[in-house]
């Protein structure tokens, strides 16, 4: 089916609530809606199995409009379809849909939070990113909000710990972080366990929740660009590069195909990278230092490689608005090639350990399994997803830049299991060494850069690009001037939390630092918090009670 | 009475200083980074650049380390979290603060969750700079503090001043 019949599908099913049609570009439509309607729009595009609930956008229109407005961006494909809600900005309430579309949660938490929209039958009602003592009624991400009141606002630090070491009738709360040996991020985890098995789980983050969305308001095109490379230090290259096809996209600049090239290059290192990272942080949640140490090793042979090309290990800053700024000669073609060689062989080996160490296995197999219908209805993304067999991967679904020149072969396992995630991480890096090999030996001549204007022109667009974790979506609105009116980033570690949280439940407290570890999270990309089940009615226990109860578990 | 400590004091002082400086235990906290620097400080550990030979080793609790490297400016929300962990840590007792916005807040100077530099919120031994700093300059970081410390007590460092200011 192509994009335009996707859309007309689309169109066809949200006809009865359609109140006005937009078509802000050839892949996108956008249906502005009733806020009455939007649960009968959203589960008509749901049951339909048109496409996947991608992200929520929130948006302030100005104090003189007086109007908020929020998206909802389903993907199906390349084509993008958008349920418009315009609501008056004192007393705008939607209702949820999370019930329908679970990751919905997480969206709408957000737009709370930042916009002040009333999600009406939301379950859960913490902050989400934002600290406890955030003041209520103040809503960062609209206009009317300065960094000035920000810097005013008295931080009492009043936020609430959970009691180390609180039980209920038969339970232990073990709180986890946001300082952890296994946790080399911040975030804070309270887990109830009943002997050695957890009951609930409860997360809370935003301890790396900087404000970069309304950050990015007050500073230029090309000042962004950096600032958007620093979401995240480990995928700065597909941030950046996101940031810049949305504001090409745009400027309607051609990007020259020498420049969508090397983009493609750099991200297929920059995945390589990644993804070595990951093997050896879970193999150290799992006890496994040899791996950790020797994987670390051969990512420095990717670390060198990425140094040699664009001058830094990390924050590469290889994009510019409309291009590249570093240039693929005969000495990176021919050096980038022989580290190939060493990567293939060792990402080989390692594909071999993951799948037959008797003692890893232990760790991985059966362990956190997803089946595919759950991995859909949780929304997850990226590796995470096609270990249980869910083709979702933007490079192949809606390739942008060189993908459509080089485009690589999708990768699936069907156990959903921590050694499918393994496996499916590790195969993928040997397709996007082949990949990089192709680009290396047809790379097309020409310039780097296209001549970008200062000023974009007005309009909105959505980017959306295969971080090494999953769909990274970008919404870009411009009014025309130097400065972007709304950027709005969703990450993918925000769509795969939901896989630890209900996994985790029912397995031994010890797995849970692999669960974790099996997404790859990212806390400095999303930064918000989830409940999944609440701890039961607290009373205390002695210590000696709860030997006393843990030996009575145990001898069952 | 003179106030000059007695030898075995001074002896001991000498044991402590030399076995401290042969193995500093430390620790990591990310109150707000991207991540950037908090993988180059994974990289120290690993192979290639391998700080053991220094003696130094992370350790997974406050309570058990010597050195505090604190990376990424100081979020609202972790700043508690931060000063927690400091006040953790047993006497004698060094930060090292790991890159741009550890040191000003850097990218993030002006964000409305951001408090600011790391040495705003708890004192600062030693900055090392860059965006991410590079995992030699990181070692180097920490090489200054045992050297400080062989010269007996640690003297806080002035913060570095920024030249040539870049207009906001």
């Amino acid at each position: 089916m192509s994009t335009e019949q996707k859309l007309q599908t689309a169109e066809q099913l949200l006809a009865p609530w359609n109140k006005e049609t937009i078509r802000p570009e050839e892949n996108r439509l956008d249906v502005v809606i009733q806020p009455e309607a939007l649960h009968e729009a959203a589960s008509a595009l749901h049951e339909a199995k048109w496409g996947y609930l991608s992200a929520i956008t929130g948006m302030d229109m100005g104090v003189e409009a007086g109007q908020l407005e929020a998206l909802y961006h389903f993907c199906n494909g390349p084509a993008i379809t958008s349920l418009r809600v315009r609501l008056p900005r004192a007393g705008a309430v939607v209702p949820t849909i999370a019930d329908i579309i679970p990751p919905a949660t997480f969206f709408e938490r957000e737009i709370k939070e930042m916009f002040g929209i009333k999600v009406d039958g939301l379950a859960v009602t913490d902050h989400l990113f934002l600290p406890e003592d955030w003041p209520p009624d103040v809503y960062p991400q609209r206009v009317d909000f300065t960094i000035e009141q920000a810097k005013a606002m008295e931080v009492s630090h009043a936020d609430q710990m959970p009691e180390p070491g609180r039980v209920g009738e038969n339970t232990f709360v073990v709180p986890i972080g946001p300082q952890h040996p296994a946790l080399k991020e911040p975030g804070h985890f309270s887990f109830t366990v009943d002997g050695e098995i957890v009951t609930a789980a409860k997360m809370r983050l935003g301890y790396a929740h900087r404000g970069i969305e309304k950050a990015t308001e007050s500073r230029s095109w090309v000042e962004n660009l950096y600032l958007f490379e620093r979401v995240c230090g480990i995928c700065s290259h597909t941030h950046a590069m996101a940031f810049s096809m949305g504001v090409e996209q745009l400027a309607k600049v051609e990007v020259p195909a020498r420049a969508q090239a090397i983009r493609e290059l750099v991200a297929g290192l920059e995945r390589v990278h990644s993804h070595l990272l990951w093997l050896g942080v879970t193999a150290h949640e799992a006890g496994f230092d040899t791996l950790f140490m020797y994987s670390w090793r051969d990512r420095e042979t990717v670390m060198n490689l990425l140094e040699q090309i664009t001058g830094n290990r990390v924050n590469y800053s290889a994009n510019v608005l409309g291009g590249v700024k570093c240039e693929i000669g005969d000495e990176q073609s021919k050096a980038i090639k022989e580290g190939l060689t060493y990567l293939e062989t060792r990402i080989r080996h390692y594909l071999e350990v993951v799948t037959t160490d008797a003692m890893f296995l232990n760790r991985t197999r059966g362990i956190g399994t997803i089946t595919a219908p759950e991995a859909e209805r949780f929304g997850l993304l990226g590796p995470t997803a096609r270990a249980s067999g869910v083709a979702r991967d933007v490079r192949i679904e809606a390739p942008y830049g060189a993908y459509v020149r080089y485009p690589v072969s999708l990768v699936t396992e069907t156990n959903g299991d921590l050694e499918a995630r393994c496996v499916v991480r590790l195969k993928e890096l040997l397709v996007s060494c082949f990949a990089m090999r192709s680009i290396l030996d047809n790379m097309p001549e020409g310039p780097l850069t296209a001549r970008m204007p200062r000023k974009i022109p007005a309009g909105e667009t959505v980017a959306r690009v295969e971080a090494p974790r999953g769909e990274l979506f970008y919404y870009i609105k411009s009014n025309g001037g130097e400065i972007p009116v709304r950027v709005h980033v969703r990450t993918p570690s925000l769509c795969n939390w939901v896989s630890v949280l209900e996994k985790a439940v029912g397995r031994q407290l010890a797995d849970v630092p692999m669960l974790i570890a099996g997404m790859d999270p990212c806390f400095s990309c999303n930064d918000r918090v989830v409940t999944v089940e609440d701890s039961r009615t607290s009373e205390n226990w002695s210590w000696k009670r709860l030997r006393e109860y843990g030996i009575e578990y145990y001898s069952r | 009475m003179n106030n000059k400590p007695s030898l075995w004091k001074q002896t001991m002082n000498k044991v402590r200083t030399w076995a401290r400086m042969n193995s500093i235990g430390a620790i990591h906290f990310n109150s707000g980074s991207c991540n950037g620097c908090d993988i180059e400080i994974l990289a120290t550990l690993t192979p290639r650049y391998d700080v053991e030979r220094f003696g130094i080793k992370l350790h997974g609790s406050p309570r058990h380390a010597d050195v505090l490297l604190v990376t990424g400016p100081v979020t609202r929300q972790a700043r508690e979290r931060l000063i927690r962990t400091y006040e953790q840590m047993p006497e004698p007792k060094f930060v090292i603060s790991v890159g741009a916005c550890s040191i000003s807040g850097g990218v993030f100077d002006g964000c409305y969750n951001v408090g600011g530099s790391v040495d705003e919120v708890i004192p600062v031994d030693v900055f090392v700079p860059g965006c991410p700093p590079r995992p030699e300059a990181i070692i180097d970081g920490i090489i200054q503090l045992l050297g400080q410390l062989q010269g007996g007590a640690p003297r806080p460092v002035a913060k570095p001043k920024m030249t040539g200011e870049v207009s906001s």
